[in-house]
């Protein structure tokens, strides 16, 4: 009885895990933040062929960790890059930590062990090769004599070191905390667009169902927007296929209330694109693995069969969400935030496309953590009511798009990164794009370090001192420079 | 006529698949010795008084089994007392006369012998025999008559051996037990065969009670480690990985995979172990290494180096999901198997705490032990598919 219970049970993981089904239940540990959103698609990390070697599966895994992450590693000019790391001198550090292999440092589903941004080493891992030899960092910078190695990864990230260049440090030095003007740039020329007025445009050129149109309201919305300005027209979103030329019949037959994010990326290809980079969107990453077939995963074993359909249908990977729910959120959030898939449209009025809203009220209206709920009486939001009362000139306003959602410049356009991520972790990675058009670098790099400021959403004054500038400029003038 | 060592041997046998019901081995073997003697002296052939046990008459009985037996007294060089003989011949003889007897009860068309398994099964041809022995015992036990002298011996020879529980019911056990201790210690006997079957009743039971308190307390002492360091696991705080980059131990064994392979199959391996010294004991093969106990001894002891070793593999960590349920098995299967050992162990200290019935006390724990052992192979396999394949 023993014998078939074992048999059987062996035999139902391995089909889970060779043919298809919910293999939720093989996980060895809890996924990491972010992560977690793909733990039914476990090829998209896992790639490795059954049974293979420890090389060739550390190997897989990087190839695949970079499938998201290598945009990141590349904008960042990753200072431990694994190219690096290859070279035949660095054979010695390779014994320390084989910095080649993404899980030498970062090892999934091990949350006893893992620490801030997915590291699982003990987070003085610095020590292993900075604290003899060439790379010895107390012979190399008299300034960081004395200090001990679990205190790096306060100033220093080991991807992303940009904030700490010693000639940026250098070139920032002595700034005052807030610039004369302090008015973000990108954000002005951004805000700086004028709606169109509402009546300009009416409704009656469009195709549309009389349904549709019978809401005063949006279509009074949609003529004040900028897909109105732009002349994208009911069915260009609605029923796309019969957009151009399309006749009234054809239009409403083709209707759909909700359309898909394929329309959005139709034009908005950046932000659709760095949508799925970040953790609002990244179950629409286009290298999320897809649902195993069956009869694929029966081919590997050596069987080359037909299935019914009802077996097929029991053996068939679930289908992952396709979009992330507040409710699966790990982040503290409201209690009555929006429980429909996180799409375009969450934070974006699908016919105002009120940017305004989208830049404060829809991250509120999911949000609940202290720095966010900071946020509200904070003086960056005293500046932004500024700004939306017209009382204060354009970009002078900090909303939480300002700092999480990075404007950028693509073919002479102010562009939106959706990859909220991509300012954060660390969060000195927004002082360059974001910070220092308003603030100075010491003063940005003592806010972002006290971790209670940024509680308190930059109510105060930092109670931390990163003392790189003064290091840096030590360095670079040294105290007998001048004679 | 049936000798002592032959009624014993078909109490211990079970009636439907004719393999030996589990009994104390140290007990079993003492007993054999004891009623070989006793056949001897009610035969009249040997004598025992304070300091030394005698031949009184060198002729043979007949009955090779007992005859070997008297040649040795015989030729001994020195004389030893009833206790000496009962301790030499347990160690030296148990076996041989446990096989004759056998033998002998094949011969006289009783048993018949099969082999399934490689173990060795002696199924009844009839079973007449067994149950007249069985109603007699039983009837001696609860009326209140004066016992015949050779009823007095059976009724050592059981208790000696713990069968009574499969002669009497529970209820008749508790009703019998101050009879049995009464009839344990009556002098009889002494008057009808000079006291030598007192002396080596006595002496057997002595014997009986010396070897087993010894295993006792070796079982007792591992179990009772096992069962903390068990519990500790369960409920001792999580040790955490250490804060500090390093080839420290702690972070080898917790953050390393190469050395998580390896303690974990060296879990596995004594796991294994630990298995087979508990079903191989009864093989003849394992007989040669070391008795029962020695084996029950090995169980017990493998079973508190797994416990050392889960907690180098894991570090007190639960698990997640399937590993979660395998570790839950794994401690079930430790916990009970530790419970079973402190009630088996303990025995005679329960006893004085009026635990009459220790030993039946440890069968739940043992179907628990049991039943979680049966869950282990297919989540080890899982664990390591899971392992292997992501």
């Amino acid at each position: 009885m023993s014998t078939v219970g074992t048999l059987v049970a062996v035999g139902v993981v391995v089909v889970l895990m060779m043919v298809g089904g919910d293999r939720r239940a093989l996980l060895i540990g809890a996924t990491t933040d972010a992560h977690h959103q793909l733990e039914m698609a476990c090829e998209t990390c896992h790639a490795a062929p059954a049974f293979a070697d420890a090389e060739t599966a550390k190997n897989e895994l990087n190839k695949t960790c970079r499938k998201c992450h290598e945009d990141a590693l590349d904008d960042a000019d990753d200072s431990h890059s694994r190219k690096r790391f290859r070279s035949p001198r660095m054979a010695a550090y390779r014994e320390k930590v084989d910095a080649r292999y993404c899980t030498s440092c970062h090892v999934e589903h091990r949350p006893d062990i893992t620490r801030a941004s997915a590291v699982t080493v003990a987070m003085d891992f610095c020590v292993a090769c900075h604290s003899e030899g060439e790379q010895d960092i107390r012979a190399t910078r008299p300034s960081h004599e004395g200090l001990s190695f679990d205190t790096c990864a306060g100033c220093h990230n080991y991807h992303d070191n940009r904030a700490l260049y010693e000639d940026f440090l250098v070139r920032h030095a002595g700034q005052p905390w807030l610039k004369a003007e302090p008015v973000h740039a990108l954000s002005a020329q951004y805000r700086a667009w004028e709606p169109p007025e509402e009546s300009a445009i009416g409704p009656g050129a469009v195709a549309a169902p009389a349904v549709a149109l019978a809401d005063a309201a949006i279509v009074a919305h949609w003529a004040g927007s900028g897909h109105a300005e732009a002349g994208v027209a009911c069915a260009d979103c609605h029923a796309p296929d019969f957009a151009e030329g399309g006749l009234q019949g054809d239009v409403e037959a083709a209707w759909t209330d909700s359309p898909s994010v394929s329309v959005c990326r139709d034009c908005h290809r950046q932000e659709v694109r760095t949508f799925a980079l970040g953790r609002h969107g990244m179950r629409q990453h286009p290298e999320i693995a897809v649902p195993r077939e069956p009869g694929q995963g029966l081919a590997t074993l050596g069987v080359d069969a037909t299935l019914p359909e009802t077996i097929s249908a029991r053996l068939s990977d679930p289908v992952p969400p396709t979009h992330m729910h507040a409710a699966e959120a790990r982040l503290p959030m409201r209690i009555d935030a929006p429980t429909e898939p996180l799409d375009c449209g969450t934070c974006h009025d699908s016919h105002a496309v009120d940017i305004e809203h989208a830049a404060v009220a829809a991250c509120a209206s999911c949000h609940d953590d202290l720095h966010t709920r900071a946020y509200f009486g904070s003086p960056h939001h005293a500046l932004w009511l500024k700004e939306q009362a017209g009382e204060a000139a354009l970009g002078t306003g900090v909303s939480c798009a300002t700092c999480h959602m990075v404007k950028g410049k693509r073919r002479g356009k102010v562009t939106t990164d959706h990859n909220q991520n991509d300012s954060l972790r660390p969060n000195e990675k927004m002082i360059r794009p974001v910070c220092l058009d308003c603030h100075g670098l010491a003063f940005s790099l003592d806010a972002l370090a006290d971790t209670d400021l940024v509680s308190r959403n930059f109510a105060g004054r930092p109670a931390v001192h990163v003392e790189s500038i003064e290091w840096a400029v030590r360095r670079a003038e040294p105290p007998d420079a001048g004679r | 006529m049936l000798t002592f060592t032959e009624e014993i041997l078909l109490l211990l046998l079970g009636e439907e698949d004719g393999a030996f019901l589990p009994v104390n081995s140290n007990a079993f073997e003492c007993a054999l010795a004891g009623a070989t003697l006793m056949d001897l002296a009610f035969a009249l052939r040997i004598d025992t008084d304070l300091e030394s046990l005698i031949v009184l008459n060198e002729n043979p009985t007949g009955l090779a089994m007992l005859d070997r037996i008297l040649a040795r007294i015989a030729t001994h060089p020195e004389v030893m007392d009833a206790q000496s003989w009962v301790r030499l011949l347990a160690r030296e003889e148990a076996n041989t006369i446990r096989e004759q007897a056998l033998a002998s009860l094949v011969d006289r068309g009783i048993l018949e012998q099969r082999e399934r398994r490689r173990v060795e099964h002696y199924p009844m041809r009839d079973g007449t025999a067994q149950r007249e022995i069985k109603l007699h015992i039983r009837e001696v036990v609860l009326a209140d008559d004066i016992p015949d002298p050779r009823d007095v011996v059976r009724i050592a020879l059981c208790d000696a051996c713990s069968i009574f529980p499969e002669v009497l019911s529970e209820r008749e056990i508790e009703q019998a037990t101050p009879r049995i201790r009464q009839l344990r210690i009556m002098d009889l006997i002494g008057r009808e065969v000079a006291g030598a079957i007192a002396a080596i009743q006595r002496t057997m039971l002595m014997a009986v009670r010396a070897r087993l308190a010894r295993f006792r307390r070796y079982v007792l002492a591992l179990a009772a480690i096992g069962g903390i360091a068990t519990l500790a696991t369960v409920l001792a705080p999580r040790i955490p990985v250490p804060d500090r980059f390093g080839p420290t131990l702690l972070e080898r064994l917790w953050g390393d995979g190469a050395w998580q392979e390896w303690s974990g199959y060296v879990l596995l391996a004594l796991s294994v172990l630990g298995f087979a010294a508990a079903s191989l004991r009864r093989m003849r093969f394992a007989a040669k290494i070391g008795d029962q106990n020695w084996w029950r001894v090995m169980h017990v002891g493998l079973g508190l180096s797994c416990v050392l070793l889960l907690f180098v593999h894991t570090g007190f960590r639960l698990g997640y999901n399937l590993n979660a349920v395998l570790m839950g098995c794994y401690l079930a299967a430790l916990v009970s198997g530790a419970f079973a050992g402190i009630l088996m162990g303990g025995a005679t200290q329960l006893r004085r705490f009026g635990f009459a019935q220790a030993g039946r006390l440890t069968r739940l724990p043992m179907r628990v032990h049991v039943i979680a052992l049966c869950t282990l192979p297919a989540l080890l396999v899982i664990h390591l598919l899971i392992v292997y394949l992501y």
